[in-house]
């Protein structure tokens, strides 16, 4: 226990340290805002006037201080290109992100550890061997390549689901499901790689001596041996979706934080860069934090 | 050594696909010369077209000459910023194993720092402190790359400075850099090789990804990446736009992951649990 709150006591000031590091990059961008905001005929002193109106010239210290406290009170400023409430903004994206991240997560181990069953139980087959290439090759696979090759088969020749957009579950379905492709390979090679290790046990044999039935043997002693350590993990997976949703939200068109955050920096929109990027960063740390938290309780042997 | 290499299914694979590839970046833009070069009359054609073997894109410019040009990009981004990596990862990773203590403290604690965040944010990140471009992608991937070797490093040579062998050569009063280049450095090879491979397929990845959406190399510099984003609107017209650029990239990867695979097998079959575990995150 008292490792879990070390951990959380070090994640808060990685919190602190690493949202300054992104905040001052960002301040660094060098991007004007006056440009954005004023009119081309401003003059100079309009220029430096507003930039002190707005904070700009206190040291990076003092401003960040200053923008966590807005942040707290749920002041988070305006968009740059179209001068919307960031904070209105941002419950709509935060909650679109965590259903197509959501979807992803429940995808990795919804598909990846019942297909990593599968492999181990019938080793050695055509059935393990197809399932284990697919998931070398999901794993080799960019995801903006696959994300073509689904839109490609599923929407452009099937017209199965639609290609891009946001609207109800059949918009979900490949989004998540190419977000999740790399998590769902890893789940299954990690799941069939334990189940075997755990099938040579000695617990094993001692069952299987006792005379309990081979799926009783699988499904209740192995499965629970093999999968804790997978699952304590998925804090690990979240971080990796966090990195992807960048790419696959704005393939895809979904209006969630990884495609407002992209657009802002294309657009130098940088009051949203600074927020969305935060809260990506946010939740990475928090994942990575989960996993710490899982994986000493799956090992009792890290429990003090 | 060279025999079982050959027999070796992956190397040999990854060898093989690498070289086209290579050779493809190589040659092919003197041959389909210009990359630039529109021909308005000639847009969305397909494979195949006479003069332009891979056809046109929505511009008129020839694929055959961009995708050979967006290979060379790709290539020397990749391999130049792994090769940094590797060389810095490995002082750093040494450093840390062998040094310890609170020198080892301050490195660690910053490689997990760094080591926790995925990628592509980190990549958009430094684009949106620095600009688009393939500058920041290249400060990102060797950022990521450096603090991925260092870590796997300092775990070996943590392991490697307690052998009898590095004691026995302490013992003998030998000095420390001579222990590390002659005792410690030779061990580490084959595991930093392996995961070179891999780290030049996470950088070809990278670059791909941020240039297709717009913060990575920009126009008129060819990228692959952006190529499969211009092509993936027109795939009912012409879908070779998008999918010649992107099989590339696949064949890239693909070909990088079983040099990494054989060469692994090849070198040593015990690394496979310290690749994987480096590899997976």
């Amino acid at each position: 226990m008292t490792a879990i709150v070390k951990q959380a006591l070090l994640t808060f000031l990685l919190l602190m340290l690493s949202s300054l590091a992104v905040f001052a990059a960002i301040r660094l961008s060098g991007g004007d805002v006056t440009a954005a905001r004023l009119p081309a005929s401003a003059t100079a002193e309009d220029r430096e006037l507003f930039r002190e109106q707005i904070g700009l010239n206190k040291p990076i210290l003092v401003q960040y201080v200053n923008y966590l406290g807005k942040v707290v009170r749920g002041d988070l400023g305006n968009s740059l290109t179209n001068n919307a409430k960031i904070s209105s903004l941002a419950t709509e994206k935060i909650k679109n992100s965590l259903i197509l991240g959501g979807a992803a997560i429940v995808m990795v181990f919804g598909v990846g550890i019942p297909l990593g069953m599968l492999a181990a139980s019938r080793r050695n087959t055509w059935l393990d061997a197809s399932i284990s290439s697919v998931s070398v090759a999901g794993m080799a696979v960019p995801n903006f390549w696959l994300a073509l090759l689904v839109v490609w088969l599923f929407s452009s020749t099937l017209g199965w689901f639609p290609s891009a957009g946001q609207g109800g579950f059949k918009y979900l379905v490949l989004p998540s499901l190419v977000l999740a492709a790399e998590g769902i390979a890893l789940t299954v090679r990690m799941t069939r790689s334990a189940m075997l290790e755990n099938l040579s046990q000695d617990f094993v044999r001692t069952l299987r001596a006792s005379g309990l039935s081979e799926s009783r043997i699988y499904f209740k002693h192995v499965l629970r041996n093999s999968l804790l350590p997978i699952i304590s993990l998925a804090g690990l997976r979240v971080g990796q979706i966090v990195g992807y949703a960048l790419v696959v939200e704005t393939i895809f068109g979904w209006p969630g934080v990884g495609q407002i955050l992209v657009n802002g920096v294309l657009r130098r929109d940088y009051p949203i860069v600074q927020f969305f990027s935060l809260v990506l960063v946010v939740v990475v740390i928090l994942g990575n934090l989960a996993a710490s938290a899982g994986y000493v309780l799956a090992n009792p042997r890290l429990r003090k | 050594m060279f025999r079982r290499a050959l027999e070796n299914k992956q190397l040999v694979a990854g060898l093989a696909l690498g070289t086209v590839v290579l050779l493809l970046g190589i040659i092919g833009p003197f041959i389909f010369g210009d990359y630039a070069k529109q021909s308005l009359s000639m847009t969305h054609k397909p494979v195949g077209t006479p003069g332009f073997m891979f056809g046109t894109d929505g511009l008129g410019r020839d694929l055959a000459a961009r995708v050979t040009f967006g290979i060379r990009i790709s290539l020397i981004v990749a391999v130049s910023v792994t090769a940094i990596a590797v060389i810095a990862g490995t002082l750093v990773g040494l450093i840390a194993g062998y040094v310890k203590g609170a020198v080892d403290t301050v490195i660690s604690s910053s490689i997990d720092f760094v080591w926790g965040f995925p990628l592509i944010l980190v990549a958009v990140l430094a684009a949106a402190s620095i600009g688009s471009g393939l500058v920041p992608v290249i400060l990102a991937v060797g950022m990521v790359n450096t603090v991925a070797i260092a870590r796997v490093v300092r775990g070996e040579v943590l392991g490697i400075s307690e052998r009898e062998f590095v004691v026995a050569a302490k013992s003998g009063g030998y000095s420390t850099p001579r222990i590390v280049i002659r005792h410690i450095v030779p061990n580490i090879i084959p595991v930093v090789l392996v995961l070179s491979s891999y780290y030049v397929a996470v950088a070809i990845i990278a670059e791909a990804s941020l240039s297709f959406v717009g913060l990575g190399a920009q126009p008129p510099l060819p990228s692959l990446g952006q190529m499969v984003s211009d092509g993936r609107n027109f795939l009912r017209l012409n879908h070779w736009e998008a999918t010649i650029p992107g099989g590339i990239i696949f064949a890239m990867v693909l070909s990088v992951s079983l040099i990494g695979d054989g060469l692994r097998d090849l070198l040593d079959p015990r690394l496979r649990t310290a690749v994987e575990r480096a590899v997976n995150k």
